[in-house]
């Protein structure tokens, strides 16, 4: 809890801890079912009725922002967990074994880095169906390459360092040494990268499902209720201002708490 | 320095060689083969036809063939003809039988995006780096939280949703700006008369005088390029303000202070210059983001560039198109990449005579 003594990371706490609450309780809340169509409520101003008002087919705005927060938070959160699944293997393997699988390793990253990420997601989603699962997957697949960066590095210079030497002078095996040292003592950048990727896999996401290959209707998500907003943005503001808000805050939460983390917990920064 | 150069040309052919298999291996993702994905999103497709399609892909041979034989093509850069669009060549213009000139797609749509990408790398300069100067000089004053903000807050912006903002505010409501393409309605019509063998871009040019045609451009591309540039600006900003502050807290810059240099030299001659090395490495790893970001903005904005080329072609599963556009844009960020590390070298003289030898 050292982490939340830094103002940035409690403001940053607050948000997601309110978004996460507001999408967990999504069914108890909503005043509406998110996906009711009610032809005699097409396009109403925000009202005590309807809160956000309604979209072009009548649907209760407030109640899709809840069910689209599901949505938000499952794929960021299962996107960043293929993602740092990975990285953290691939960068594990190439940080101690070192010599030619760390060569492959990161030569297959430089390659990844090199493909421009939006368009390799947008490739990869034109040959799938697009659904939530696959896009969780995809983006996934396709940002682990930062993770994979850094727990190499940590690993290289921490496979030098006396308490490793000593326990493989002890004749520990290797993967004691990978998980009981050397796994345990990498993890905190990872942390962070963790929480910023949450951040913009978020982004990610919500841009897809806007042009129309993310999350597909009838199934909310902030993205697609945008490009409703599109579509009305003369008529109906509501329709724009409220996902783009939920969407800003959102993403300003993970980063506010994944730098306020990064501050807490490096040592250096605390100047 | 030629050495350096020849030793980062030769590492980016393992590079290029990874980058055309995953291409390679994303399309054969699809369920079925290509021609049974295209089939179904154009009933009409003959088995005929189908087999055509089959053999220009060499889809019966096994995969590692298929690889090899679109490797070869791609070394001559053929990138093959779009599905879609009438058939039109992906990369470079060709012609055909009846020796009619077909413009190549990508051909046309680079130049748009690069102008964009410059555009928005130059407003990206000129903004963040004073911003972040500001920012390091006031730590913790002020001006120093206001930017932080700007920083935070352009970091979680959803571009598409300010563009959104801004479309409407300044294309809909106030009719200050145009909202979509790249020029205005009237001139495209006087292009059609111009001779082929201009670039489409160019055609209207030689229609009006100058300074009105670059304000008109500059009209059209406004919202776009500073939508582009939102994300750099933030983090370019944040960058050199850290930079900045690193290089401050330097025991060369309390020598200079302790000499009795006037304040300005210490922070523009002997702190910025030093702080601004990174900045080159970082502008030219940003460059896939500006690429792959272009997508939102052109397909929002109808400009044809890069990105609205791939998203209409991942919309139709243009295969050639997309596997086109995925290999050079990643060569081009390889491109991006050397630029910048010849940069650095040129900047930075222990690393140009590091490895000059």
């Amino acid at each position: 809890m050292k982490a939340l003594s830094n103002p940035l990371a409690r403001w940053g706490f607050a948000i997601i801890a309110a978004v996460l609450l507001l999408a967990l309780l999504a069914p108890l809340i909503a005043p509406y079912d998110p996906d009711a169509i009610n032809v005699r409520a097409i396009l109403l101003p925000p009202s005590s009725s309807h809160w956000m008002g309604t979209d072009g087919l009548g649907r209760d705005v407030f109640s899709r922002m809840l069910f689209g927060a599901r949505i938000s938070l499952l794929v960021g959160f299962v996107a960043v967990g293929i993602a740092t699944a990975i990285g953290v293997v691939l960068g594990a393997l190439a940080g101690f074994y070192r010599g030619w699988v760390d060569t492959v390793i990161m030569r297959l990253v430089d390659v990844m880095l090199s493909i421009p990420t939006f368009f390799l997601i947008l490739a990869v989603i034109a040959f799938l169906t697009p659904s939530i699962w696959n896009i969780m997957i995809v983006i996934g697949l396709t940002s682990w390459m930062g993770v994979t960066r850094l727990v190499r590095a940590e690993f290289l210079s921490l496979r030098e360092r006396e308490f490793v030497l000593s326990a493989q002078t002890l004749g520990a095996k290797n993967g004691r040494l990978i998980f009981r040292h050397l796994l345990p003592n990498s993890l905190t950048p990872v942390i962070v990268s963790t929480v910023l990727g949450v951040a913009s896999a978020v982004l990610v996401e919500s841009g897809l499902s806007f042009l129309g290959l993310g999350v597909q209707p009838p199934d909310a998500s902030w993205g697609n209720i945008l490009t409703d907003g599109k579509e009305y943005i003369e008529f109906a503001w509501w329709l724009s201002l409220f996902p783009g808000m939920a969407i800003l805050l959102t993403v300003l939460g993970y980063n506010l708490l994944g730098e306020g983390l990064r501050d807490a917990l490096d040592p250096r920064s605390n100047k | 320095m030629t050495r350096y150069l020849l030793k980062r040309l030769f590492w980016m052919v393992p590079l290029l060689v990874g980058i055309s298999l995953i291409s390679f291996l994303i399309m054969h993702l699809a369920p079925g083969d290509i021609t049974s994905t295209e089939a179904s999103f154009n009933p009409k497709a003959s088995e005929e036809s189908r087999q055509k399609l089959r053999q220009i892909y060499h889809l019966d041979e096994p995969l590692i063939v298929q690889y090899g034989l679109w490797l070869k093509r791609m070394a001559t850069l053929d990138f093959g003809t779009s599905f879609a669009s009438h058939q039109r060549p992906v990369l470079l213009e060709h012609k055909d039988d009846k020796g009619e000139v077909h413009k190549g797609m990508i051909q046309e749509a680079l130049p748009i995006t690069l102008l964009i990408n410059l555009l928005s790398l130059s407003l990206i300069i000129v903004v963040a780096l004073p911003l972040g100067v500001i920012s390091a000089l006031n730590q913790n004053k002020p001006p120093d939280r206001a930017i932080t903000v700007f920083v935070f807050i352009g970091f979680a912006m959803p571009g598409f949703w300010l563009a959104l903002l801004l479309m409407y505010w300044l294309g809909v409501a106030h009719n200050w700006l145009p909202i979509s393409g790249l020029h205005s309605l009237g001139y495209e019509k006087a292009s059609l008369q111009v001779a082929i063998h201009v670039p489409l871009w160019a055609n209207f040019y030689l229609y009006l005088s100058l300074p009105v045609q670059l304000w008109d451009l500059a009209k059209h591309l406004a919202i776009p390029v500073f939508i582009s540039a939102l994300g750099g600006l933030a983090g370019i900003s944040l960058f050199v303000r850290n930079g900045m502050l690193d290089v401050l807290h330097q025991d060369y810059i309390t020598t200079a202070r302790a000499k009795g240099l006037p304040e300005n030299t210490v922070v523009y001659r002997h702190a910025l210059r030093n702080a601004l090395l990174p900045l080159i490495t970082i502008l030219g790893l940003s460059i896939p983001g500006l690429i792959g970001g272009s997508v939102i903005a052109e397909s929002l904005f109808a400009i044809p560039g890069m990105g609205k080329l791939f998203y209409d072609a991942v919309l139709m599963r243009d295969f050639p198109v997309i596997m086109g556009i995925l290999t050079i844009g990643a060569a081009l960020t390889l491109i991006g990449n050397l630029l910048a590390d010849v940069a650095y070298a040129w900047a930075d003289p222990r690393v140009r005579r590091g490895v000059g030898g």
